[in-house]
């Protein structure tokens, strides 16, 4: 009798703690078998360097989550920190690639401590403070260059997004360091637990000496971060500072830190369900387009997975 | 038992998710069931994939956009022509972002077309993707928007000057030579957008009595031009004429001036169904033609012969032509 339980028990757990993964396994296997040429060396590499963008996004989202907040605005940051950096780029300036690099990755921070100070000390509630900013950072953004393009970037900054090191794309290089860095700073550190506790129960974290307000500033920092990588990666690929670059690029993130287990209310959640859920979003963009499926049903798939993952989670957090 | 219900409910979402992408009707269900039940009757290996490519020939299109009518228009033309010559044509919508087209590209390379057909979004933005399908080997050809980039294999398209000159000259018989006018551009950077603009301007050099109190983007959409124009219409007193570059910005406008009870002349490009209805109601002036279904069927004419090995040119021009109260009846039954 004992022995049934306990076996019962635990097939509901793995399914409700894993589920995400034999998710994205049973993907992988479905497209496999529909198209030949997904599983190809050269497809896989692609759909790598295609989920970059939107995993340095959910990184950085996965941070913001954790202390129970949302940040709409990295679509925006991708788009301003792309298109400063593409007019430092250009070759007519002459400035060397790296200046371009730490100019998007500055916006990226500058923009992101803006979202940080207006929702940890201004009590400004997160969804309306980082709405705001996605208007304002895309409004600064069409300014910069009357919503012209900018195109005629260096060689050695287009490389960013296009060149590999062997066959890997140097994006998914940068995407790998960034998130061992992330892995160690949330699991290793103090910062880490500390990230958590402030997401659980905000009270009991202040009181016991976090703080909290810090905690909640820099987590709007690092997303901000991300999202300056995503747009210089962003702009090389497309070797053109783009008015518009990163547009709607903040529900995917979402989406992504979502399916992957982290709950929207905060305190509760893992970075490489945060992979995971980007990985299938990136199996899915590339398989469904392989499959030629079209762009509306794919929206509406989308859509699908996304509450069905929002709702395994919130019936798991019942226990 | 709750828990397990819904992993197995998400489960199957996912599944019928798939399942509504192998039925789905493009005209394309039946050749992807035919090669799925291939692939897996002979084992999944590259051997059967190929098999089914010698049989038929395979082309990628991808689109900016296919949320608006005039590119259904293109997309629907080139599929019908494809159907017609026998081969299969994979259908991409680029959601107005280069990246996203930079990434389809790929993927078709991967898939293993024979032949791409590019409508970027971006004349800058969108070059990679020629470079990606020529270092694959793979002839690429434009249609309706231009890329920069030299290795195209060709390109068909109609000459977005002149459209922009017809345009503008329509508008200058209309108010006589003189009067107040506002532009309303298509997305900056997109190629039709500043040819247009350039045709536009090269008529107005010409007419030093017409002042363009304001020259704005509303990136091709109807709403975003009824916006401009309420704008517009609250700072100046007296506006005479509203150039559309294209004809769902141009009607935009023109349901906010009417809004506002005023009567502004108004043209703009393409020949939509409900430019054309406007035409014939007189709130149009004139719409500049564009034969998207001609640009469509005949980029995968070119596509196909330059897949052959034969000799193809490096531009095919298709006419505007002005559709005016005269004769737009004509127009409408071409539509059909």
């Amino acid at each position: 009798m004992e022995k049934t339980e306990k076996k019962a028990f635990h097939i509901k757990d793995f399914i409700a703690h894993y589920g995400v993964i034999i998710g994205l396994i049973l993907i992988i296997a479905y497209f496999s078998i529909m198209r030949t040429k997904f599983l190809t060396m050269d497809n896989m590499v692609n759909m790598f360097r295609q989920m970059t963008i939107n995993g340095m996004l959910a990184i950085g989202m996965t941070f913001v989550v954790l202390t129970g907040g949302i940040d709409l605005s990295v679509g925006s940051i991708v788009g301003a920190s792309g298109m400063f950096s593409a007019l430092i780029a250009r070759t007519e300036t002459g400035c060397p690639w790296y200046l371009a690099v730490l100019v998007g990755l500055g916006i990226g921070l500058l923009l992101g401590a803006v979202n940080g100070i207006a929702v940890a000390y201004l009590k400004i509630p997160a969804f309306i403070a980082t709405l705001a900013m996605l208007s304002i950072a895309r409004g600064i953004t069409y300014m910069a260059t009357d919503a012209k393009p900018v195109p005629g970037l260096s060689e050695t900054f287009l490389k960013i997004g296009s060149g590999n090191i062997g066959i890997i794309p140097i994006p998914v290089i940068v995407l790998a360091v960034v998130l061992v860095i992330c892995f160690v700073v949330l699991y290793k550190t103090r910062y880490g637990r500390y990230v958590f506790a402030t997401g659980g129960n905000p009270v009991s974290a202040r009181v016991s000496g976090i703080n909290v307000k810090l905690i909640t500033c820099s987590v709007y920092i690092i997303s901000g971060v991300m999202a300056g990588v995503a747009g210089l990666i962003l702009t090389s690929r497309v070797t053109s500072g783009l008015a518009a670059g990163g547009d709607g690029y903040e529900v995917d993130a979402i989406a992504a830190a979502v399916i992957g287990g982290n709950s929207l209310s905060g305190g509760r959640g893992r970075l490489w369900g945060t992979i995971v859920g980007f990985v299938i979003m990136g199996v899915m963009n590339n398989g469904l387009d392989m499959m030629a499926v079209s762009s509306y049903w794919q929206l509406v798939i989308k859509g699908l997975i996304i509450s069905g993952a929002v709702m395994l989670d919130s019936l798991t957090k019942d226990k | 038992m709750k828990k397990r219900l819904v992993s197995v409910l998400l489960s199957a979402v996912m599944v019928i998710g798939m399942l509504a992408g192998c039925g789905n009707s493009n005209g394309k269900a039946e050749t992807k069931k035919e090669s799925a039940k291939e692939s897996e009757a002979e084992n999944s290996d590259a051997a059967s994939d190929s098999k089914s490519e010698a049989k038929k020939i395979k082309i990628g299109m991808t689109l900016y956009s296919l949320k608006n009518e005039f590119t259904v228009r293109l997309a629907n033309a080139a599929q019908a022509k494809a159907d017609e010559l026998g081969i299969e044509l994979l259908i991409y919508d680029g959601d107005y972002d280069p990246n996203t087209q930079i990434s389809q590209i790929e993927t078709m390379i991967s898939e293993g077309v024979d032949g791409i057909i590019l409508n970027p979004q971006d004349a800058d933005a969108c070059s990679p993707c020629v470079d990606k399908a020529v270092e694959a080997g793979i002839p690429i050809v434009g249609v309706n928007t231009r890329v920069n980039n030299e290795k195209l294999t060709s390109y068909v398209g109609s000459i977005d000057v002149t459209a922009g000159e017809m345009l503008m000259q329509s508008i200058v018989d209309a108010l006589d030579g003189k009067g107040k006018v506002v532009i309303i551009e298509g997305p900056m950077g997109q190629s039709a957008q500043i040819e247009r603009r350039e045709g536009i301007q090269n008529v107005l050099d010409k007419y030093p009595d017409i002042e363009v109190l304001a020259e704005k983007t509303a990136n091709w959409s109807r709403s975003e031009g009824m916006t401009v124009m309420e704008n517009w219409l609250q700072a100046f007193d007296e506006i005479n004429a509203i150039v559309g570059e294209n004809d769902e910005m141009a009607l935009g406008a023109k349901a906010a001036a009417k809004a506002a009870n005023k009567d502004i002349i108004t043209a703009g490009v393409d020949g939509i169904t409900d430019a054309l209805d406007a035409v014939e109601s007189g709130d149009l002036r004139v719409s500049i033609f564009q034969d998207g279904a001609g640009q469509g069927s005949k980029a995968v004419e070119v596509l196909l012969a330059a897949i052959n090995g034969e000799e193809v040119e490096e531009n095919y021009w298709i006419d505007f032509e002005e559709v005016n109260q005269d004769n737009v009846a004509e127009f409408k039954k071409r539509a059909q």
